[in-house]
């Protein structure tokens, strides 16, 4: 430590930002579909909630728009930080992400049988939300900090560990979506750190044989370790019509609105399901549904597009990163990002087990869409410091 | 070095991190697994839209139909019933409109709902039970309206009214409830209507919860053309059930059609005073427990009912005004000894009254003792002042005495044809018929009678007839269980002769009986619907969507002279010197022949009762044809000819629109 106070030069500039050069080094088309996607979404969400609360027709547009500005800000900000700093505060991310959670846990606000918010003051925030993004980060810098011994079976267990106890905390809220995009977010990191094939074909069977455990072998022999509607949740979207006014209701209703969308849509005032509120959660889970109702094949494309975009931005970001930590967080993150989508829509089109899983810069509600702004930044961050098409790289620092 | 890039550019960004020892490249392995998860992206949003163009795309149509089925929902819409009329028109029942509170349960909040259905029942001063039971037994069909009350007080309706928002789903909405021109006017027959029970619910279909219908008598029999087809409409509602926009009528409801029936309302009206009539003569004449009666006139021609009166009656306005809840209550009350106390209002003894049919029944007996060829009408029979049963002791082969049966004054008359033996009721003569019935081989008598109609219904068709009791000597040993008891004695044929002891019939049996005599020996079936039509415009008339078809008269081939002897000893029984009813109808002017009957019955707690009745016929002089036939009975009234015979006159006389004869009279039996 001596040596290196004395190897520091005596007049230290401080660094300068390089506005120009950090917004010539930005991935502008992942910016502007995010942008876009913003904007269609708050479009989108106005048109699906203005009948949600008799007499105020923008409560809900109103504050996501608040929550956008905020998310905005938070973009921003993250762009400026340099993702090493997360690298090096693993610890206190680790503490932050399972103290939170513990948070909700002893004193968090539930609704609808499931604690996940913590109140402040008027705004409630979901730690899970935001843990998805502190997990991808925590576990990013561990598998990094052993990129030499990626491929020993310790570091991949020592990984699966680390995102075990989120992933449980967030399980017993209950919020079993979240939990499975933890579970999510944990495999691609260990696919982008470069785990050996051999470990991520062990832990897919380990996966399968828990699944099928959970689901099907252990309530077949009486042992409830989920409750029975949540599996009734996770596996009656394979057979949607076994009882249209029970466990399949959303889905059945879901697929109704979808359907009735048709190619244009039904607009605002025509579309019933949604007004009418058959549609249950449509500004949040089903929010897809609900826009596929108005919109239609065509404007439902419109946002597959964007989101198509946005990943595969995301997924070039992993590429040009300029290191491992930077391109295993930005896996993470496109993984994550990709899973939420794939698995909300899959839901509200019969294709996937309804899970409490919000889309993506669409579904009200701040902490994801937030959280979601943040993890744009960083990819944003880590772009901007990356291997880009410049001629000369060392411009960076 | 980096250090010195590091220094000699000051306008970089954030200074590298130092312990990235080497520069960190793209491995191939890297980029491949890249390649993999965009290859897996590529896939999942391929399958999205594949699945999203399936749903919109190819089976929109579908998945847009079901939408609109979810937010429309049906709701049925009670049709107008149609209207009873009598033969001529007369309405005797129709529809008016009143005031009724309807819960939409739907609408009623989840929180406070016990509260706000204790405070209307009080409002409406219902039973709270009542109204919670229906909530309940509606609990699966929340859009359903449920009726609290019809025919509200326009105070109620003002209170509810002006607190609405007190009383959140419950709705003040016009009704119609039947209508009652006539008053009391055969309320038996005409029966009400009700809301179906849950067994009919069971047994009937086509029929809902909440579904008025018809309960009893003409109300239930033609319910399938009085009620008519309901209507639907439509309603968006939202998924709670709460209704989004007003009712729209899709399929209007179709009024039900009008049922005119055979009966006559003024001779209706006349029947009924003529039993009150009838119990006021038998007062008169000290017989202090006739409460009551039965007339039934039908045309000996055709089966139709002309009047079908029961006394006493009810009021069916109990069943649809709120201020006579308390007779409802009476009229509906589980407790017997209820109905005891009012003497059977609802009982309809037209049909359902069980006498012994008295003198009434002896021109069966002849009829059937000359069929059976044990009786030539015009030879004689003594008439003593009692007869025995000429027993024959088994061992020494010599007949003793056994039971004695008095004539009905004690009195002898010598010799009698059967024509005089009708005229003076003799019931020493029909002993003897009787006794030669008793040592016939099986039941020649009960078979006779029961050919022409006794001891089975008689087919009308409205419901709640009863059959009676022809009682035979299988029937005995079927019934007793003390071997005395189960042997058919001669006691037993003797009695049955003059119409006693253990046979019952209905007045509609006697009267269909006596319309086969005045026909010349037709079995008809008495009907009470004439036709089913549909309300027109006065140019128009009413159009007629069916006619009561009859079934073909059975003919019981009796013998037309031995017909024309019964018809002969009726008509003296008018009209003789001796005949028992001639003071009362010997001076009216269409000729009328029938039949006075005295009959004992036991009644609980009083003893043995005389039962007064009258059957007849008219008009019956030669070349003349009988268009009525009637029976009148006057329960514990006395002497046949004290109390039915002059209330018969009063029935003939409404019919015929002639005066004459003499009601007053106090005749012989």
């Amino acid at each position: 430590m001596l040596d290196s106070r004395v190897a520091r030069p005596t007049v230290r500039t401080v660094p300068v930002l390089d506005v120009g050069h950090l917004l010539r080094r930005l991935d502008w088309l992942m910016l502007g579909a995010v942008g876009a996607l913003l904007a269609y979404g708050l479009w989108l969400l106005n048109g699906i909630t203005r009948n949600d609360v008799p007499g105020d027709p923008t409560y809900y547009i109103r504050h996501q728009v608040v929550y956008a500005v905020v998310g905005v800000v938070g973009l921003v900000l993250a762009v400026f930080v340099n993702p090493d700093v997360y690298r090096r505060r693993r610890g206190v991310i680790y503490i932050t992400l399972i103290g939170s959670l513990l948070l909700v846990l002893a004193g968090g606000v539930s609704a609808r049988g499931s604690q996940r918010w913590i109140s402040l003051g008027s705004f409630r925030f979901q730690p899970s939300e935001f843990g998805k993004l502190l997990l991808v980060l925590c576990l990013a810098a561990f598998l990094a900090d052993r990129g030499k011994r990626i491929a020993e079976a310790r570091t991949t267990v020592a990984a699966i560990g680390i995102a075990a106890i989120p992933t449980a905390l967030v399980f017993l809220q209950p919020d079993v979506g979240s939990a499975l995009v933890y579970v999510a977010v944990l495999g691609s990191v260990l696919f982008v750190a470069g785990t050996r094939w051999l470990h991520l074909g062990i832990l897919l069977v380990a996966a399968a044989v828990i699944g099928t455990v959970v689901l099907w072998a252990a309530p077949a022999a009486g042992v409830d370790i989920l409750k029975p509607y949540q599996v009734q949740r996770l596996t009656s979207f394979t057979n949607p019509s076994q009882d249209p006014s029970g466990a399949t209701y959303n889905v059945t209703q879901s697929q109704i609105a979808v359907g009735s969308g048709r190619t244009t849509g039904r607009g605002e005032s025509g579309s019933t399901q949604t007004n009418f509120d058959y549609l249950p959660e449509h500004a949040t889970d089903f929010v897809f549904a609900s826009l596929a109702e108005q919109r239609g094949f065509v404007g439902a494309s419109i946002l597959l597009l964007l989101y198509l975009l946005v990943v595969w931005r995301a997924l070039n970001t992993i590429a040009v990163a300029r290191d491992l930590f930077s391109a295993i967080v930005a896996g993470g993150i496109a993984i994550g990002l990709l899973f939420q989508i794939v698995v909300n829509v899959g839901m509200t089109i019969g294709m996937a087990p309804v899970t409490g899983i919000p889309l993506p810069f669409v579904s009200a509600g701040g902490s994801s869409l937030i959280m979601n702004l943040i993890a744009i930044g960083i990819l944003q961050a880590i772009h901007a410091r990356g291997r880009g098409p410049l001629r000369n790289p060392a411009r960076l620092w | 070095m980096a250090s010195t890039s590091y220094r000699s550019k000051p306008r970089t960004f954030l200074p590298g991190d130092p312990r990235v020892e080497e520069p960190y490249r793209l491995t191939p392995q890297l980029a491949f697994r890249i390649g993999i998860l965009g290859a897996f992206a590529l896939a999942a949003f391929a399958l999205l839209f594949l699945r999203l163009w399936a749903l919109q795309v190819l089976s929109g149509e579908d998945y847009l139909r079901a939408a609109r089925d979810n937010q429309l929902r049906q709701v049925r819409v009670e049709a107008a019933r149609g209207q009873i009329v009598d033969r001529r028109g007369r309405v005797l029942v129709d529809n008016r409109t009143v005031t009724s509170i309807r819960i939409w349960p739907s609408n009623l909040p989840e929180k406070g709902r016990y509260a706000e259905m204790k405070h209307l029942a009080h409002v409406l001063a219902v039973p709270l039970t009542d109204v919670l039971a229906k909530l309940k037994q509606q609990k699966l069909d929340p859009l359903t309206p449920i009726t609290i009350k019809n025919n509200v007080s326009p105070n109620v309706v003002t209170f509810l009214s002006e607190r609405q928002t007190d009383f959140p789903g419950v709705k003040i909405e016009e009704t119609q409830v039947r209508r009652y021109p006539y008053g009391d006017l055969a309320s038996q027959t005409l029966g009400n209507v009700g809301e179906a029970t849950e067994q009919q619910l069971k047994k009937l279909k086509g029929y809902h919860l909440g579904d008025r219908i018809g309960q009893r008598g003409v109300e239930s029999a033609f319910d399938h053309y009085l009620r008519g087809s309901d209507g639907l409409a439509q309603a968006r509602f939202d998924s709670a059930g709460h209704p989004r926009s007003d009712l729209q009528i899709t399929q209007a409801a179709m009024p039900g059609d009008t049922v005119r029936l055979t009966l006559d309302a003024k001779l209706q009206q006349a029947a009924e005073e003529a039993i009150r009539y009838g119990e006021h003569l038998a007062e008169k004449n000290n017989n202090w427990f006739s409460r009551g009666g039965a007339a039934v006139a039908i045309d000996p021609r055709n089966g139709d009912v002309l009047a079908l009166a029961s006394q006493p009656g009810f009021s069916p306005g109990a069943f649809v005004n709120p201020n006579l809840h308390k007779q409802l209550s009476r009229l509906l009350s589980p407790n017997p000894s209820v109905a005891e106390h009012d003497n059977y209002p609802m009982v309809n003894r037209a049909i359902a009254g069980l006498y012994p049919p008295g003198s009434t029944f002896k021109p069966v007996t002849a009829l059937a003792a000359m069929e059976q060829g044990i009786l030539s009408p015009y030879s004689t029979i003594d008439c003593p002042a009692s007869w025995s049963v000429p027993l024959k002791d088994a061992k020494t082969g010599k007949t003793v005495t056994g039971g004695t049966f008095n004539n009905w004054n004690g009195t002898a008359s010598g010799p009698l044809t059967l024509p005089q033996a009708l005229e003076q009721s003799c019931d020493t003569y029909f002993y003897q018929l009787g006794w030669d019935f008793y040592n016939a081989p099986g039941s020649p008598l009960q078979e006779w009678a029961g050919r022409w109609g006794f001891g089975r219904p008689t087919g009308i068709d409205i419901g709640g007839e009863y059959s009676g009791l022809l009682p035979t000597p299988a029937w005995r040993k079927q019934t007793y269980s003390a071997a005395i008891d189960k042997l058919w004695k001669p006691g037993d044929s003797v009695q049955l002769a003059i119409g006693q002891k253990d046979l019952t019939v209905t007045p509609l049996q006697m009267a269909r009986f006596y319309a086969m005599i005045a026909n010349g020996g037709k079995l008809i079936r008495p009907h009470l619907l004439d036709q089913v039509e549909e309300p027109g415009t006065r140019r128009t008339g009413p159009l007629v969507l069916r006619r009561y078809s009859a079934p073909p008269p059975v003919d019981s081939r009796i013998d037309p002279s031995m017909l024309a002897a019964v018809q002969t000893g009726l008509y003296e029984a008018t009209h003789g010197s001796t005949g028992t009813a001639s003071a009362v109808f010997s001076t009216f002017p269409t000729t009328i022949s029938g039949k006075t009957g005295t009959a004992q019955k036991f009644v609980q707690g009083l003893g043995l009762l005389d039962q007064s009745w009258f059957c007849g016929y008219g008009p019956s002089s030669n070349g003349q044809v009988a268009s009525i036939a009637l029976c009148v009975v006057i329960e514990n009234g006395g002497f046949g000819a004290e109390a039915a015979a002059p209330a018969a006159l009063k029935i003939f006389r409404e019919y015929f629109h002639e005066q004459g004869g003499d009601a007053t009279s106090r005749a012989l039996d």
